[in-house]
């Protein structure tokens, strides 16, 4: 297929030509990202997404987090044009997010597979391929690969309104990859899956990334993301608290971790020089990694006795690149 | 049947186009201000001139960007959608309950079944797809907006367009096979609900079974009058709700003129010594619009009668119109004909003057423009029919019918250079209300006379030949009765021409149900992009009765300015029922009053010019052409398709608009 998205990929578009400021290795721009939900009568109810400025660059995996409500999934709809902004603007690509071509290039799975449960998964797969206006020979061509990718053979034939939670996933995936798409956006993609499709799931994001795509995942499940992420940025009440890449943002900087071996139990205290004194040997001495989900929950926690931006995050960020 | 409009395709499409641009131009400029105000309310006046100009901007675009796949995509879908939603389904199923049991309720017996079939049929075919339509078209969109499918279908490359075409065509191809499924069901249903035999009454099926009429009363055995030249009569079986009778005519024609055209039904030929032909011919009488062929086998008493299917029920008359109607009044001078007092004003008057005045100058002037022999066949007599109207100024003897005449008259270019030929007047009987057949001979006996009045020639002329000659003619009613007054209106006269095949006339009259239906899913499809089910199906209800009520409605409002309409508008109404005041009765002259009769003429006006956005379904319902056995002529096909066409084109607009500036995800 993808001769067709392919080409577009390569060939700048006008609207990128024109801006001068657009830099191709810059997949998702967002400036000043704003959103709230008014009522019937214009009077503001939700603040879902407050100034938010983000830069996701292509091919990398980049992990939106957040507890329920924090503004993840408004993010992606906003980058989408599922909803448009209150103020601010949100680039794909380099255009609007209001313009349809972007979607050429691509790829959405959401929250839940919003699919026709009466359609099977080849007429699913067909349907939008279509809608991707490709040719009857590609489309047949892509679809049979993708439902082996996928693991849907022998379910192929069956209406969707039969699969099981893990089974509408695979095929919610084929389809936000008909297109062989540059950029994939998951909201929540593991959800509902057992730990092997979870793994399963996950190997194919990081064989995405291997084909040079960029990915975006939205998701409150933190191994997932710990796993396959190479940035996160933490949402927290529709603002940013954190971003940067997963490694650097684990690192705690001012404790040791030191890995024993044969170490007796009464030693723990004063250990740095005991274990001289002792005889133990003396592993390695290296900086801990806190858990994501510590980190996660610290953010969460610390948000809420102070809300606003974390001053430690952007400094971290800055130090490191 | 009332005919009120006369449309000429090509006359009628330039003030259509008018029409519509108008209404673009002022949706453009109401959308752009309406987008640029919430726009602004959200956004501030400045951040919504740009998001106004991008919309604009992208529409282009996006338009341009449309692709067939992807709307066929839309529109497989949204099949596949309707079939598992049942609604088809369940409207056929209706569809073919009425039909099974319908027909226990069809008085077959009656003056017209044919109407009465051909009517129930039409209505009730669309009513249940025009409802089909909407049911369809209003839960489509919202449906796929509320279990947020439609997330999927937006971050496709899919343009809002594609995604409204694509409905509009799927519900369209899927009414369109369940409307010719219906038609054809339908067809066959009054084909043989309708058809039936008869069998002759008497012990025998021959010629025996008859008995003889008394030339002196002509008379019946029930104490009817029978039809001339009838010597012998007798009845047939009673079915369907009826019987006939049987007549067998005496027919004398000259050696030379033409056979009988049906050679069957002849009982005896016999040669007078006057040299002409006498043939006795077995007829049935038609009843309620039809009548049977009759088989005579053998000779004398003993030949037998077989009565044949009915036949003469399917019909599609193809009337030839005047193009232009004119009335004279006493004095002879234009105008728009006697005003006989509060009456239907449909049709106009003409006045049979009075015992001191003696005759009065009063006509009616049929102008016919087009009037060529090709479009009646070489005959030697034109069928003109007549449904009139008589109001009578006394009732003398209610009985005697009052009398009317026709002369024909030549339309010439330049009426000081060329002669005329003015033929003599055709006197004849109204029979008020009821559709008469006169047959007109070609050849008439009249005048030519030169633009100065002198006559140049007396003689029988031919109406084609000499009358029409340039291919107009005129046709001049008058009333030839003392005080009495005969009302016509254009439809009310014309002649017919060669008819038009019946089931041809049935797929015209299923083409104007289409166009209905079509308009309808737009509707429910541009509607649904912006509002939920529920109030789609109830905006689209009110359209669909301001559609069928246009008329009414512009009448009514032209009635109110013109302040003929008693009762007033919707306020003064609402006061007159609350007040219980009659619709006659004078309200007192006031501030309030004032302000009531400005706020409904400010209501009405705005009503008025809503008729103008909502489809006129006068236009496109055809039911009336075929239940009375008229043929739907091709101006108002081809007005019906393009009104359908600029609904179609206007509403994909409306709902591009509605849903490329709608947040899907909200």
């Amino acid at each position: 297929m993808s001769t067709e998205t392919k080409s577009n990929t390569n060939k700048p578009s006008r609207l990128e030509q024109s801006n001068p400021d657009y830099d191709p290795n810059i997949v998702i721009e967002t400036q000043n990202l704003t959103k709230v939900y008014r009522d019937f009568w214009g009077r503001q109810k939700v603040r879902a997404l407050k100034a938010l400025d983000l830069e996701i660059r292509k091919g990398e995996i980049f992990g939106l987090l957040g507890p329920n409500g924090s503004g993840k999934s408004t993010t992606i709809k906003l980058l989408l044009g599922l909803l448009f902004p209150t103020s601010g603007r949100a680039l794909v690509f380099g255009k609007e997010a209001s313009d349809v071509t972007k979607n050429e290039q691509i790829g959405y799975l959401p929250e839940e597979s919003y699919l026709y449960k009466y359609l099977n998964a080849e007429e699913t797969l067909d349907f939008y391929g279509r809608l991707f206006n490709m040719p009857a020979k590609v489309r047949k061509e892509r679809i049979g690969q993708l439902i082996e990718q996928v693991g849907l053979t022998k379910a192929k034939h069956r209406q969707l309104r039969e699969y099981s939670k893990g089974m509408t996933r695979r095929i919610g995936l084929a389809q936000a990859l008909i297109n062989d798409p540059d950029l994939i956006l998951l909201d929540e993609p593991t959800s509902g899956l057992d730990p092997i499709g979870t793994r399963e799931m996950k190997d194919m994001i990081i064989q995405l990334r291997s084909q040079g795509k960029t990915v975006v995942i939205c998701s409150h499940l933190l191994a997932d993301v710990q796993d396959v992420c190479d940035r996160i940025a933490i949402l927290y009440q529709g603002e940013l608290k954190e971003v940067g890449r997963v490694d650097a943002l684990l690192e705690v900087g001012e404790e040791t971790e030191i890995r024993a071996k044969n170490l007796p139990e009464s030693a723990q205290e004063e250990i740095r020089q005991v274990i001289a004194k002792h005889g133990g040997d003396l592993v390695s001495v290296d900086n801990p990694r806190t858990s994501l989900e510590e980190l996660f929950l610290n953010i969460v926690r610390e948000s809420e006795q102070r809300p606003g931006h974390r001053s430690s995050s952007a400094q971290k960020e800055s130090s490191k690149e | 049947m009332v005919v009120e409009s006369f449309p000429n395709f090509v006359e009628w499409i330039n003030s259509a186009i008018l029409l519509f641009l108008g209404i673009g131009v002022a949706a453009t400029v109401l959308g752009i201000f309406f987008g640029y105000v919430v726009a602004s309310f959200r956004h501030g006046a400045f951040e919504a001139f740009y998001i106004v100009a991008q919309v604009i901007s992208q529409a282009i675009p996006d338009l341009l960007g449309t692709a067939p796949r992807r709307v066929w995509a839309i529109a497989r879908l949204a099949i596949k959608e309707a079939m598992r939603r049942r609604v088809i389904l369940v409207t056929f199923g209706i569809f073919a309950l009425a039909l099974l049991f319908g027909g226990w309720f069809m008085n077959a017996g009656s003056d017209h079944p044919d109407r009465i079939y051909v009517n129930f049929v039409l209505w009730g075919t669309q009513l249940l797809v025009l409802l089909m339509g909407l049911l369809l078209s209003a839960f489509s969109l919202p449906e796929d907006i509320k279990n947020k499918t439609i997330y999927t279908v937006v971050t496709k490359p899919v343009r809002s367009t594609e995604i409204v075409l694509g409905r509009i065509l799927g519900f369209g191809l899927l009414g369109t096979a369940l409307l010719a499924l219906m038609g054809l069901i339908s067809f066959m249903f009054v084909w043989r609900g309708l058809s039936h035999e008869h069998q002759v009454v008497g012990d025998t099926q021959t010629v025996a079974s008859l008995y003889e009429i008394d030339p002196d009363t002509m008379l019946d055995q029930y104490g009817k009058r029978v039809s001339p030249g009838c010597i012998m009569a007798g009845e047939t079986s009673f079915d369907s709700g009826h019987r006939h009778r049987i007549e067998v005519i005496k027919d004398i024609r000259d050696e030379n003129s033409k056979q009988p055209q049906d050679p069957r039904n002849i009982l005896k030929t016999t040669k007078r010594s006057d040299g002409k032909i006498v043939y006795e011919r077995v007829v049935v009488v038609p009843y309620g619009g039809h009548s049977h062929p009759v088989t005579v086998n053998g000779e004398g008493n003993d030949a037998t009668l077989t009565i044949g299917p009915a036949g003469g029920y399917f019909r599609a008359r193809v009337p030839v119109y005047s193009d232009f109607l004119q009335f004279h009044d006493r004095q002879g001078r234009e105008s728009s004909g006697i005003d006989v007092g509060r009456e239907w004003r449909y049709r106009s008057y003409v006045d049979g003057g009075n015992r001191l005045t003696q005759n009065s100058l009063s006509r009616a002037m049929f102008d016919f423009e087009d009037f060529n022999v090709s479009r009646f066949g070489d005959r030697d007599t034109l069928p003109l029919e007549m449904t009139l109207s008589v109001f009578r100024t006394y009732k003398g003897d209610i009985e005697k019918r009052v009398i009317g005449s026709l002369q024909f008259e030549s339309l010439v270019d330049d009426d000081s250079v060329e002669d005329r030929f003015i033929a003599e007047p055709i006197v004849f009987e109204t029979d008020e209300y009821n559709l008469q057949v006169l047959p007109i001979p070609r050849i008439q006996s009249g005048r030519k006379v030169s633009p100065d009045g002198t006559v140049l020639e007396e003689g029988k002329f031919d109406l084609f030949k000499d009358f029409a000659a340039n291919g107009k003619i005129r046709l001049i009613l008058r009333c030839e009765d003392f005080n009495q007054y005969i009302g016509v209106a254009r439809a009310d006269l014309y002649f017919r021409a060669t008819d038009d095949l019946f089931w041809w006339n049935f797929v015209k009259g299923y083409v104007g149900i289409w166009c209905m239906m079509i308009i309808i899913i737009a509707m429910g499809v541009a509607l649904s992009t912006f509002l939920s089910s529920p109030v789609v199906m109830l905006s689209t209800l009110v359209i669909i009765v301001v559609g069928f009520f246009t008329t009414e409605i512009r009448k009514l409002a032209r009635d109110l300015f013109a302040g003929e309409e008693s009762g007033g508008g919707p306020i003064e109404s609402l006061f007159r029922i609350l007040t219980q005041k009659n619709m006659e009765v004078h309200l007192e002259t006031g501030v309030g009053t004032t302000l009531m009769e400005q706020i409904d003429k400010g209501l009405v006006f705005m009503l008025e010019k809503l008729t103008y956005l909502a489809p006129d379904f006068g236009k496109l319902n055809f039911s009336d052409f075929l239940t009375y056995g008229y043929s739907v002529d091709q101006n108002r096909m081809f007005v019906a398709l393009a009104i359908t066409f600029g609904f179609c084109l206007g509403l994909s607009i409306l709902g591009y608009f509605c849903l490329k500036t709608r947040e899907i995800a909200k």
